[in-house]
């Protein structure tokens, strides 16, 4: 019963880790680009759920559509502003350009917020939910549930509608898409607000169990990397059945065997599985 | 002047100030500021041949950094062994394990590689961290005492560990420019920029990439036994930590990826915008100097993504007869 | 040209920055952590200094401590104290670069510092280097005091008392409840910190003949605790003793909530359990956790000048002293007692005040029996208390004497609260 309770914490967090890789991997599917940045973008989700909170007492469940525009904003101008300009630099620099962004937007964070950590203290999501002898917090149900669903909407999106499917096709071929009369900007400008969304509703979705801080967004980036690789740079649907697995080898790796090397399992697993299959999980060769 | 001549006056000069600068600047603060960058630069350098020369990006370059940490201080602690044969040691026992972490690696290309060793890299910051004999997470600490030339630690005086820095980073570009000279260089730059071609005509790329890695991870760790002896206290979180490997990236792009002077210039830019961001606002506690640095590097990663080395080339073109022939760039031919 | 341009940066920026110094100051510096995850705590401590020179700098002398409302030094003829603070960054060479920085271009008479223990060890190497004072008020690391450095003073206990002190409070209480203690778990972080006093309390738990049922160390900065929880959960521990930082803290109150996990006490090792977010955060989940600290609140009826001095420093921040902050306060004062006695800012002279210094119990805010160094520089009179959150408040339950609450034991129940 503790190991089954066990694995089902592991894919509760596992969904979350998830949303946060599949904003992640559709910036890099649709501009190759890997973005040192997103956990920053989770952070602010966090903030924008604190302040709706502490400033209105509104339920971080109520502004998450909010706080789901206000990223998507913040991205797309990210897009608008910087990333535009270094679409064809080599990959080196465009590390270092994101890698800079992470530093000012926690700069920024304690700048502006101070560094005080913040929490959420009364959400409508307290409690717990308990069957069968299981029991799991109310917020990491509903977090999982709403990562779920973005994630469900953001694959629906790119599958099944005309601006998905434009999108999919600049990620498939650029040149082409341009000559079906796609504009490439708008599409990366879109990829990036979609992706700044993904994280910001991972944030908002944490925000009433997780401590909130400007350097928050390191606790979830390193997984949001293995991730999108272990799922294929650019796989949506990779992201999240890697986000499964990885989520129930944590912590049933680290209940069975050590905690301390809870890290070093899920890092040891990634890299067999690259070795073995160097696209990943599901993409493409 | 011809740029390559230039370019030889400029590093010859470099070169002059470098040597001559602790003893016409006596601050300490100074001289420190300038054994850092000596410091920086010999990691970038040293990342480079990985890097830049054969395109192979790792982020996870610290574990090699902290690999010759590890192995100078124990040997020093345990058995008394001068850290001037222990950094050797290390660098031998960095290039073993950058084989067996490369060979596997070698297989993913590009973003693949990229993440991988940042894997590699927090695998083993997790592992020593866990380990007793390395002192897990509290580390190994060198006594204050002796000092002198054999152990390697020197009280007040900065003179000693800058010659050090200057003499290793002289090393590594030695190295580093004996590579580009070789076929070595020449077929790593086939790697880099055709690797197809260079298979159908028979390279092993990952016997060539294999020589890069172990070389590059063989200089970072004697890097890392110039940190121990420097600060006398190595622990995973500051030897094996993935920023120190963004960092040893970082100072390479700066100046110019794949040239020979390209991170030295870099090391010399970061640490000036680190420190002085540092020192300037971080007193305040509001995190004003993670936003200037932040800021600074956004602005040049953006307006000068070659670094600055590129900047220079736009900036002055070389007349063509003046330019070097091929395989080295008129760049690569600045070196001193 | 690395140099022209290094130095006109820096003078660009460094000119901008920081006012000439008056002639007579007597100048500290004070390094913590003031950009990354304890920036928090290092943004307190920096308070808590700054507040310290102050009330010795200023005239009012309504706070019964000595040297405030002095307008100065007396013994420097008035010269005022004036601090630099530095961040560290909690990097080790980034300590040790501040502080040859604070000594050689600041010419400090002394520093304080730095929170981290392996800060405190690299900074405090570079002071002793050069001669000059290094005065630590918040590390616990017990190994700083034994490498018979001539130029390192710690204020606080170290962690070899506090872990001391924890058995001492189970045993006490065993005797005055009549209850038994059996089974001990261990959660500590896989830091410096948290291993340190993982160790001891290993060792302390099997001396005193506890079954050491679990020792659980986990990465910091994680995501999840739960693998965690549900070995202790397996493991079925009377008392937890655990070592966490405010994220992890709350992360893992949370999770033993939410998985029902209710060992018979949870004694905490001072950190994130006594930061001032802690409470705010948990509410009533945080009710009647027991945790280790050097000060409290409560000590206030018996000693009216911790009253005072919180009133003061809650006025200007807007949150109570904790165990950290009233540290950092304390360590000014310790550090501006011996040079006001040195009567120079020599750096010898004021070693050779410190090496005198003898504070007295009423002239500390501290529930200590004063400051007072041995040999390899660690205050003789330090000591611990244990305190627990009684009805959203730290009380003091240990040294059981008078002015003590009874120990709420066991944990009540999650639910109902």
């Amino acid at each position: 019963m503790l190991l089954l309770q066990t694995i089902l914490s592991g894919v509760l967090i596992g969904l979350v880790y998830a949303l946060v890789a599949v904003g992640l991997t559709l910036i890099f599917g649709v501009m190759d680009i890997v973005n040192f940045a997103h956990g920053e973008f989770l952070m602010l989700g966090m903030y924008s759920s604190f302040w709706g909170f502490a400033l209105w007492k509104l339920d971080p469940l109520f502004t998450l559509p909010f706080t789901a525009l206000l990223l998507f904003g913040v991205g797309a101008a990210l897009y608008r502003v910087v990333i535009r300009r270094i679409t064809d630099a080599p990959m080196l620099s465009q590390i270092f350009t994101t890698f800079g962004l992470m530093i000012l937007f926690r700069g920024l964070a304690q700048y502006f917020w101070s560094p005080d950590f913040r929490s959420i203290d009364q959400s409508v999501l307290t409690g717990k939910v308990a069957f069968a002898g299981l029991q799991f917090g109310l917020p990491q149900v509903v977090a999982a549930g709403g990562a779920v669903a973005t994630t469900g909407a953001v694959w629906w999106f790119l599958r099944f509608t005309r601006l998905g499917a434009a999108l999919e096709a600049t990620a498939a071929d650029k040149e082409a898409a341009a000559l079906m009369g796609i504009d490439a900007q708008k599409m990366f400008a879109l990829a990036w607000g979609l992706g700044a969304a993904c994280a910001g509703v991972a944030g908002a979705l944490l925000s009433t169990t997780f401590p909130i801080f400007p350097e928050v967004g390191a606790n979830f980036i390193l997984f949001a990397f293995v991730l999108v690789a272990l799922g294929g740079f650019g796989s949506v649907a990779g992201a999240f059945w890697a986000g499964i697995l990885i989520g129930v080898v944590e912590v049933v790796g680290g209940y069975l065997w050590d905690p301390a090397y809870k890290l070093v399992l899920v890092l040891s697993l990634y890299l067999l599985v690259v070795w073995l299959r160097p696209q990943g999980l599901m993409g493409k060769a | 002047m011809s740029r390559a001549v230039l370019g030889r006056t400029i590093a010859l000069a470099a070169l002059g100030l470098a040597a001559l600068f602790p003893l016409v600047v006596t601050s300490a603060t100074w001289q420190n500021t300038a054994i850092l960058m000596l410091m920086v630069a010999q990691m970038g350098v040293a990342w480079n041949i990985l890097g830049g020369y054969a395109g192979q990006v790792s982020l996870g370059h610290a574990a090699f950094f902290g690999t010759g940490a590890y192995v100078s201080t124990l040997l020093a602690l345990r058995f008394g062994l001068t850290p001037w044969a222990g950094m050797f040691a290390g660098a031998g026992v960095a290039a073993a394990l950058s084989l067996v972490i490369g060979w596997p690696c070698f297989r993913l290309k590009g973003h693949y590689f990229a993440m991988a060793t940042i894997a590699v890299g927090e695998i083993v910051q997790a592992v020593v961290n866990g380990w007793d004999l390395l002192g897990g997470a509290v580390g190994l600490s060198l006594p204050l005492h002796p000092t002198g030339f054999w152990p390697m630690v020197f009280n007040r005086s900065k003179l000693p560990y800058h010659y050090i820095a200057l003499g290793l980073l002289l090393f590594t570009l030695l190295v580093n420019w004996l590579v580009t000279r070789s076929h070595v260089g020449y077929y790593l730059r086939a790697i880099k920029d055709e690797p197809d071609a260079a298979r159908s005509l028979g390279v092993s790329l990952t016997r060539y990439k294999l020589y890069a890695i172990a070389l590059s991870s063989g200089l970072a760790a004697m890097g890392g036994t110039l940190y121990a002896q420097k600060e006398l206290l190595i622990d995973p979180g500051s030897t094996l930590s993935t920023g120190l490997s963004i960092k040893m990236s970082l100072v390479a792009i700066m100046g110019g990826v794949g040239t020979l002077t390209g991170p030295v210039i870099g090391a010399v830019l970061l640490t000036a915008i680190e420190e002085a961001s540092r020192m300037g606002f971080g007193g305040t506690g509001r995190g004003t100097d993670m936003v200037v640095y932040g800021l600074l590097i956004v602005l040049i990663a953006v307006y000068q993504p070659s670094g600055v080395l590129g900047w220079i080339k736009q900036r002055f073109p070389a007349s063509a007869p003046a330019a070097p022939p091929a395989p080295a760039s008129p760049v690569e031919g600045a070196a001193p | 040209m690395p140099v022209t341009f290094r130095a006109s940066l820096l003078a660009a920026i460094l000119g901008a920055a920081l006012p000439a110094a008056a002639a007579d100051d007597v100048v500290i510096g004070v390094m913590y952590p003031l950009t990354g995850s304890a920036a928090s705590t290092g943004l307190e401590l920096k308070n808590a200094a700054q507040l310290a020179a102050d009330l010795i700098n200023g005239t009012d002398k309504s706070l019964a401590l000595p040297l405030v409302g002095g307008g100065g030094l007396p013994g420097l003829k008035g010269a005022k104290l004036r601090l630099i603070f530095v961040d560290h960054q909690g990097s080790p060479q980034v300590g040790a670069t501040e502080a040859e920085r604070l000594i050689t271009q600041e010419k400090v008479a002394a520093i304080q510092g730095a929170y981290f223990s392996s800060v405190t060890q690299t900074a405090s190497q570079t002071a002793e280097r050069y001669g000059v004072p290094f005065l630590n008020a918040d590390s616990s690391s017990v190994g700083l005091t034994q490498r018979g450095f001539k130029w390192f003073f710690r204020t606080t206990p170290h962690d070899e008392l506090f872990v001391q002190n924890a058995f001492d409070f189970l045993r006490d209480l065993e005797k005055k409840k009549g209850i038994k203690v059996h089974r001990v778990a261990i959660l500590a972080e896989n830091t410096e910190f948290g291993t340190g006093a993982a160790r001891l309390q290993e060792k302390y738990a099997k001396e005193n003949g506890y079954e050491v049922v679990a020792k659980i160390l986990y990465p910091p900065k994680g995501t999840q605790l739960t693998s965690e929880v549900q070995k202790l959960k397996a493991a079925r521990p009377d008392v937890v003793f655990q070592s966490s930082y405010l994220a992890d803290a709350i992360l893992s109150m949370r999770t033993y909530k939410d998985l029902g996990f209710l060992p018979t006490a949870l004694l905490a090792n001072d950190a994130g359990f006594n930061d001032s977010e802690f409470l705010k955060t948990m509410g009533k989940d945080g009710n009647d956790v027991i945790s280790r600290e050097v000060w409290a609140l409560d000590l206030a009826a018996q000693k009216p000048v911790i009253g005072k001095a919180n009133d003061i420093y809650k006025a200007r921040h807007g949150v109570n002293f904790n165990g950290n902050s009233a540290r950092a306060f304390t360590g000014i004062f310790a550090l501006a007692d011996a040079i006001n006695r040195a009567g120079s800012t020599k750096p010898e002279a004021i070693r050779a005040a410190l090496k005198a210094t003898n504070m007295g119990a009423d002239q500390l805010i501290m529930p200590w029996g004063g400051i007072q160094f041995d040999e390899n520089g660690q205050n003789k009179k330090g000591a611990g208390i244990i305190v627990q959150v009684q009805d959203g408040k730290y009380v003091t339950v240990w040294p059981m004497g008078p002015g003590a609450k009874d120990v709420v034991w066991p944990l009540p129940a999650w639910e109902g609260r």
